[in-house]
């Protein structure tokens, strides 16, 4: 193998890259707060909305993300009536799809971290005072979001390596240019390539979610 | 004068009653020691005055103002007002992990805006100084002793200026050696005639600085008295057994 060779199947899979990454950022941007409301409205008192999150939690930790993609991008274009209207952009139905789907396990994550939080946490900001609002901001959801945290991480890691699920959906992206090249040059090469740029991509994921945990050890 | 009336206080969990009639009187100036047996409803007692716990009778005086009048609270927002002249050191010591000592000082202040930032900030000084952890200021919770958590919980509770102070067990979570220097702090407040009442184990502390004594067993009050006649010459059976149970 040449280096030209290696440089002509990397370019393109770098061009991939670029969406690989830029679903990684919509849904990570997007879903965490999602998550975050999710876990408000399954611990919330009014029980419909309650009951409602949980049942969304569960069917989307319950199916197969790729089968929830498939649904968005080929199956609402075929519901009778309204079906017309729900063509999307391939890429925008596989962000959404992410996102709805990333949001329930965020949320999971989070409740976890709420459930770790002493009650005597929230009576010493009753006893100061502090309001439920000014509770939640300062006490509650900071030591939340720490113990979350190498959760958080773990899960940032899986959903790099769930983009490859564009394939499916025929959003070309980095799997997509590394199975194009070993198809037109017979030579696995561009899949070693491929599992190389996921290594550094989690790679600097990882060190992130380290700098961030030391940056918020309160010791 | 009575600065805290508590009066037929009455509360169960389910069948079991922790709390039958419970009735006694608070005066400025005092510092009472409630102890008696766990279980006994002690601790329920005085987490019912910041309204921690919801009582089902009775009523509770701050101040002359009913923060629950034979078992009716009153709107929220009078009930943040009467609690809030009471400050309440608990047993775990419940500091905010995420927040440096100084802020654990501050953060409550800061939300309320009652003051300027500069005024809290020199008072946070001055308490941090006055319980000698001057050097402790950016420290997190987590690199203290028990001892010194414990006394940056009751510097936090005195930077409101409460007129009360409740203390639910200060002392129980602590090992043996450290519970000196928490009851030092209790002393030199008592000394500045804090009002206090204090839930404790701590024999010493309510035979040498409470000038009143409380014995609580079983949900009610048997004894009160001072601390002269209450562990010299106490009146009832119940006391007797429980101050030959801890007095060896």
């Amino acid at each position: 193998m040449t280096w030209d060779y290696f440089i002509s199947i990397l370019i393109p899979m770098l061009e991939g890259s670029k969406m690989t990454i830029l679903l990684f950022l919509i849904a990570i941007v997007l879903s965490i707060p999602l998550g975050f409301l999710l876990t408000l409205a399954v611990k919330s008192s009014f029980k419909t909305l309650s009951w409602l999150a949980q049942i969304y939690i569960y069917v989307m930790r319950g199916t197969p993300l790729l089968l929830q993609l498939l649904i968005i991008c080929f199956g609402l274009p075929m519901i009778p009536g309204i079906g017309q209207y729900l063509v999307l952009d391939r890429f925008v139905a596989a962000c959404l799809g992410f996102v709805l789907n990333y949001a329930a396990y965020f949320a999971e994550i989070f409740r976890g971290g709420l459930l770790a939080i002493d009650k005597g946490q929230y009576e010493a900001a009753k006893v100061l005072g502090l309001n439920k609002w000014q509770t939640m901001t300062r006490i509650v959801v900071p030591q939340m979001f720490r113990i979350a945290l190498p959760s958080l991480a773990n899960e940032s890691v899986t959903l790099v390596k769930d983009t490859a699920l564009l394939y499916a959906v025929a959003v070309p992206e980095l799997l997509h240019f590394a199975q194009t090249a070993v198809n037109r040059d017979f030579t696995i090469m561009p899949f070693f390539v491929a599992g190389a740029i996921y290594l550094v991509m989690t790679l600097l994921l990882t060190l992130f979610f380290k700098w961030i945990e030391r940056r918020y050890t309160f010791e | 004068m009575a600065i805290i009336e508590i009066s037929k206080l009455k509360k169960s969990f389910g069948s079991l009653d922790v709390l039958k009639q419970i009735t006694f009187d608070v005066n400025k100036n005092d510092v009472v020691a409630v102890i008696g047996p766990s279980g006994s409803g002690k601790s329920t007692m005085l987490r019912s005055l910041v309204h921690l716990e919801t009582i089902e009778g009775g009523s509770i005086s701050v101040d002359g103002d009913y923060l629950v009048k034979d078992g009716v609270y009153p709107k929220q927002q009078d009930i943040k007002q009467i609690t809030s002249k009471m400050g309440m050191v608990f047993q775990h010591f419940n500091l905010f992990p995420h927040l440096t000592v100084k802020e654990n000082l501050e953060v409550a202040p800061r939300l309320l805006k009652r003051e300027s930032l500069a005024v809290i900030s020199k008072r946070s000084d001055e308490l941090l100084e006055k319980i000698g952890l001057a050097n402790f200021s950016n420290t997190h919770p987590a690199k203290l002793s028990g001892g010194q958590k414990q006394r940056v919980a009751i510097a936090r509770a005195l930077m409101l200026n409460p007129e009360i102070l409740l203390f639910d067990e200060p002392t129980s979570a602590l090992d043996p050696e450290l519970t000196g220097e928490v009851l030092q702090v209790m002393k030199d407040l008592a000394e500045e005639h804090m009002t206090m009442i204090v839930v404790t184990h701590e024999m010493g502390f309510a035979k040498e600085v409470a000038n009143r004594v409380v014995f609580m067993d079983n949900g009610e009050i048997v004894e009160s008295g001072s601390p002269t006649e209450f562990f010299e010459n106490p009146q009832f059976d119940r006391t007797k057994a429980f101050l030959r149970r801890n007095l060896k």
